[in-house]
């Protein structure tokens, strides 16, 4: 059956406009609506400040062990050889003293950083031998006055601010250190 | 309408292009692909702080230093080798490698289980508390010994380089009970033999740091024989080229092209069983061609020339005789080498500065005839090996103080006392040795008295023992049997009562000298993990049993749990101030001398006992075997004089000298026309653990396929029999059948059939049962008649197609 109330020059205009609707609608879910779902918010179970812990050098809480592991977030045992008891009080003091120090409970921190169990990355090798800033990868927490919010992949579990892939490899590539699969991945 | 339509597709298409031009699909793929590593089955250990923890590996008694990985302390992801270990520098075997899948392994046994059904039922083990199951004992032990029963009860243990074998003894000794064993190996035939010689049984050990030249007559160096990373550093030495540096030339003379074979200078392909023969046949060249060590043969040795006894009678010696009845041309014959390979191999035997030989069966998981021991021992006496630090010595024990006296039996079953159960019968063997085959053969036939209990310590004998189905016939006349296996193993599963150890990773032991090693060794096995289920050690558990027995064994086994016994061994060996901890450098087993005075680095017995909890062992030089020797003559007796005469038997001169003694398989030889011979491979686990998940990765396809596995026959049988390659066939012995598929390949020796060992579990978890079948099924095992030693010779077989 043919259209009359249309002639050929209006339904362009109008599939234009449908296309470019499908587009923009597209185009706003996947860049606007699709990243929001994606991550949940979620907090970290008290505010840490390394800001207020400048007594301390950074080697004090994360450092290499000798046999070039990495010690990473430390454990409650190095929060508590200062912390036993409250040194303020602070809400989040409380929370460190009576909910984790006293019961023996390690802090669920939410690590921004977390690499997947197949990637094989050792900080030895690369902020010793090629002595890499630590802030070339992870967020600078000097002047900090809150912990960011952990956004988590409500797909993968992991943090938002992991570092992906290309990331890595764009950094060998520059550095000319092979991009072979069983670098990272044994 | 149609517009509508149109409109409508064009809307979609806009969205489909917005789609692909937003992250959306890219970041929806990748994190789908990241989603599909987190299933919650995916195995993935828990996230928190890593640590590694030293210890010794015991999975088999190499004792390779191991470091344990373990996330928060209490979950295990890892095992390497330590570099820090003085013997195995960091080096590890396939199986130690995989030992985390024992400790997780799903058929693990959680709690101790009783049998309420009949024995074997699967469904009938119901879960016991520990004290319960103790009392049980407890009260059966205690009431046993009070009846007078006290050799009714019966141990075997599979961990015979622990101090858990000291324990067993002390226990059953100050029970009263002789029927106590160990695994069979190739050390039971070897301690006896250099008891004759020596006046001392201990094992013999091998320099092979020093040699030029080996002449391995089948046994598989490389394919996991005794100290497994030991034998792959001396291999890789021997092949590292340095300047000035004699290169070590391997002969290995063996019916089977095994990895040894393949690697070694030369392959002598022998028709299996007949070594011993060929020893004697380059004994023969040696002594003909005058190539031996004179001076060392006339004033260090007893028997090599004729000799005459107390009562004056003079008796032919190991010359003559091997001259008599050796020559290349007589052991051509039925070894299957040529005259001229025997006396090409003899003379460069004779003519090396450092020549030595070695022998055993495959792994050295089975006890040799006397005679052969003594005939590949006369053959480095005669190079002059068993000098004081020469290439061969007997092993040195540490000096532990001696455990305290167990108070002689009183009461035992009538007229039986002290009595082993195989050796009341009329036809015992002169010289009997740890003889379990020949005590489950007694107990399976019509035993001098009934076995109430039988107790089974770290082994599966129904399953690795070779011909397991004597040990299931002695288990069935048996009232009780009892396991202490931490897995569901073919012996647990028949047992009535299931009393779980620890697994080797959870539990705190010690390892006393490592195998065929010159030097005293003992190391403590640090505990690297809580124990993950309700089980016990089974030293804690024997400790507890020995209380509830009698005084007599309460006595005796004074300590309140094993580690304070291993605290007081320990303190004993402190106490002797002999040997040294090793630390990180490693020991050098090339410059060690014999009799060596070590200079103790340790200050006290908990600094010792500190020091080997980290993974450090204690070590010590080898001891002058020919300072004293306690024999008759004062010298090594290669005329084993000391030798017990059967009652009635006439001295024949032969039954003194070391000589081939081949025993007559059974079956018919029309019936039976090939040779069944097994055979093990490092990439498959043939003891007491199974094949873990990780190594079945390792076996390749012409050895297992799907659950078929393959068995090994010449071209020219398969010619004879029809056979093409992969045909199913099935492998018949006078022992049993089993299907299998062939595989055609010149590394077999015609004749004959090549069944590796290792497969065909009956329990344990899907990854190990059900694969090929179990090869010691299949073979036939002989009773050494001079020693009651189960040796596996020949089986005669069939091959026919399915």
């Amino acid at each position: 059956m043919k259209n009359k109330g249309l002639n050929s020059s209006g339904k362009g205009l109008i599939g234009i406009i449908s296309f470019l609707l499908g587009l923009v609608i597209a185009l706003g879910v996947g860049w606007g609506v699709f990243p929001t779902l994606l991550y949940s918010t979620k907090i970290q179970p008290m505010n840490f400040l390394h800001s207020a812990h400048q007594d301390s050098t950074c080697e004090d809480c994360h450092f290499t062990r000798e046999n070039g592991t990495y010690s990473g977030i430390p454990m409650l045992a190095k929060c508590a050889e200062c912390h036993e008891d409250a040194q303020g009080d602070t809400e989040d003091e409380r929370i460190l003293v009576e909910e984790y120090v006293q019961q023996q409970r390690e802090i669920p921190w939410k690590t921004y950083a977390w690499q997947p169990d197949n990637v094989y990355f050792s900080h030895a090798a690369h902020t010793g031998d090629q002595g890499i800033e630590c802030v070339r990868c992870h967020r600078d927490v000097t002047g900090e006055a809150k912990l960011p919010p952990y956004y988590e992949n409500r797909l993968t579990g992991y943090s938002k601010s992991t570092m992906k892939m290309v990331e890595c490899e764009k950094c060998h590539a520059d550095q000319g250190t092979s991009n072979a699969c069983n670098v990272c991945h044994k | 309408m149609s517009v509508g339509r149109r409109a409508f597709l064009q809307f979609v298409g806009g969205a489909v292009g917005g789609t692909l031009l937003s992250p959306l699909p890219w970041k929806l793929a990748d994190d789908s692909a990241i989603w599909s590593q987190n299933w919650s089955w995916r195995p993935s250990p828990e996230r928190g702080e890593f640590t590694e923890k030293p210890s010794v590996c015991q999975l088999c008694p190499s004792a390779c230093g191991i470091l344990v990985r373990l996330v928060n302390g209490k979950q295990a992801v890892r095992i390497r080798g330590n570099s820090n270990h003085p013997f195995s520098k960091g080096g590890i075997c396939p199986l130690g490698a995989s030992g985390l899948q024992f400790v997780y392994a799903p058929y693990r046994i959680r709690e101790p289980l009783k049998q309420t059904g009949t024995r074997g039922d699967p469904n009938g083990f119901k879960p016991i508390s520990w004290d319960e199951a103790l009392k049980e004992m407890g009260t059966r032990l205690a009431a046993l010994r009070q009846e007078n029963k006290a050799p009714s009860v019966a141990v075997i243990t599979g961990q015979s380089r622990g101090s858990m074998s000291d324990l067993w003894r002390q226990f059953m000794t100050a029970y009263g009970s002789p029927n106590l064993f160990t695994m069979p190996d190739e050390s039971d035939s070897q301690k006896l033999a250099a008891r004759l010689a020596f006046g001392t049984a201990a094992p013999f050990t091998f320099a092979f740091e020093r040699a030029d030249y080996v002449l391995s007559f089948g046994l598989n160096l490389l394919d996991g024989w005794g100290p497994f990373v030991r034998m792959q550093n001396v291999f890789s030495n021997w092949r590292t080229e340095s300047a000035g540096a004699v290169q070590t030339e391997l002969v290995q003379i063996e019916g089977r092209a095994s990895v040894t074979a393949s690697k070694a200078n030369q392959w002598v392909a022998v028709n299996p069983g007949t070594e011993a023969l060929f020893a004697l046949g380059l004994a023969y060249v040696l002594i003909e061609s005058n190539l031996y060590d004179a001076g060392f043969m006339s004033d260090q040795v007893f028997g090599f020339d004729n000799w005459t006894d107390a009562a004056g009678n003079s008796h032919e010696g190991f010359k003559q005789f091997v001259l008599k009845h050796y020559s290349p041309d007589q052991v051509s014959k039925e070894t299957g080498a040529t005259a001229e390979e025997i006396i090409a191999i003899g003379r460069k035997f004779g003519a090396q500065k450092s020549a030595l030989a070695v022998w055993g069966q495959g792994r050295g998981t089975h006890a040799s005839n006397l005679y052969h021991d003594l005939a590949f021992m006369a053959l480095n006496l005669l190079k002059g090996n068993l000098k004081n630090n020469g290439l061969v010595s007997l092993e040195t024990p540490p000096p532990f103080a001696p455990l305290p006296e167990a108070a002689a039996v009183s009461s035992t079953a009538e007229g039986l006392a002290g009595t082993r159960l195989d050796l009341a019968s009329s036809a015992k063997p002169p010289l009997p040795g740890n003889a379990l085959h020949s005590f489950c053969d007694a107990l399976g036939g019509s035993p001098a008295y009934p076995l109430e209990l039988l107790l089974v310590h770290e082994a599966n004998p129904a399953y690795t023992m070779a011909e397991p189905s004597l040990f299931r016939k002695a288990a069935a006349k048996t009232r009780m049997v009892v396991s202490f296996a931490s897995t569901m193993d073919e012996t647990a599963a028949m047992a009535d009562l299931i009393l779980p150890n620890h697994s080797p990773l959870e539990r705190l032991d010690d390892i006393i000298g490592l195998p065929a090693t010159p030097c005293a060794f003992y190391a403590i096995a640090a505990p690297v993990l809580a124990p993950q289920l309700d089980t016990r050690s089974s030293g804690d558990v024997l400790l507890t049993l020995a209380r509830a027995a009698g005084e007599a064994t309460a006595k005796a086994l004074p300590w309140n749990n094993y580690e304070t016994f291993l605290k007081d061994r320990v303190k004993g060996l402190a106490a002797s101030q002999r040997g040294a901890v090793a630390g990180p450098t490693a020991v050098n087993l090339t410059t060690m001398q014999a009799g060596q005075n070590l200079q103790p680095n340790y200050k006290s017995d908990s600094d010792l006992w500190k020091k080997l909890l980290a993974g450090a062992c204690w070590y010590d030089a080898p001891g002058d075997h020919l300072a004293t020797l306690p024999t008759a003559s004062g010298l090594i007796e290669l005329a084993c004089r000391s030798l017990p005469l059967a009652p009635g038997q006439a001295a024949d001169d032969k039954l003194f000298l070391p000589h081939y003694q081949p025993l007559p398989p059974s079956g018919a030889a029309d019936q039976f026309p090939l040779q069944l011979v097994t055979y093990q491979t490092v990439t498959v686990a043939a003891g007491l653990h199974p094949n873990p998940p990780f190594m079945n990765k390792l076996i390749p396809d012409d050895l297992l396929l799907g659950n078929e596995m393959f068995v090994e026959i010449h071209p020219r049988t398969a010619q004879q029999l029809q056979l093409a390659d992969k045909a199913r066939v099935v492998v018949q012995t006078p022992q049993g059948e089993a299907a299998a598929r062939v595989r055609i390949t010149h590394a077999a020796r015609p004749g004959y059939v090549f069944m590796a060992q290792g497969f065909g579990h009956k329990n344990q978890d899907e990854y190990v049962r059900g694969k090929g079948v179990n090869a010691n099924e299949l073979v036939e095992v002989q009773l050494d008649p001079l020693t009651g030693l189960g040796t596996v010779w020949i089986t005669r077989a069939q091959l026919r197609k399915a």
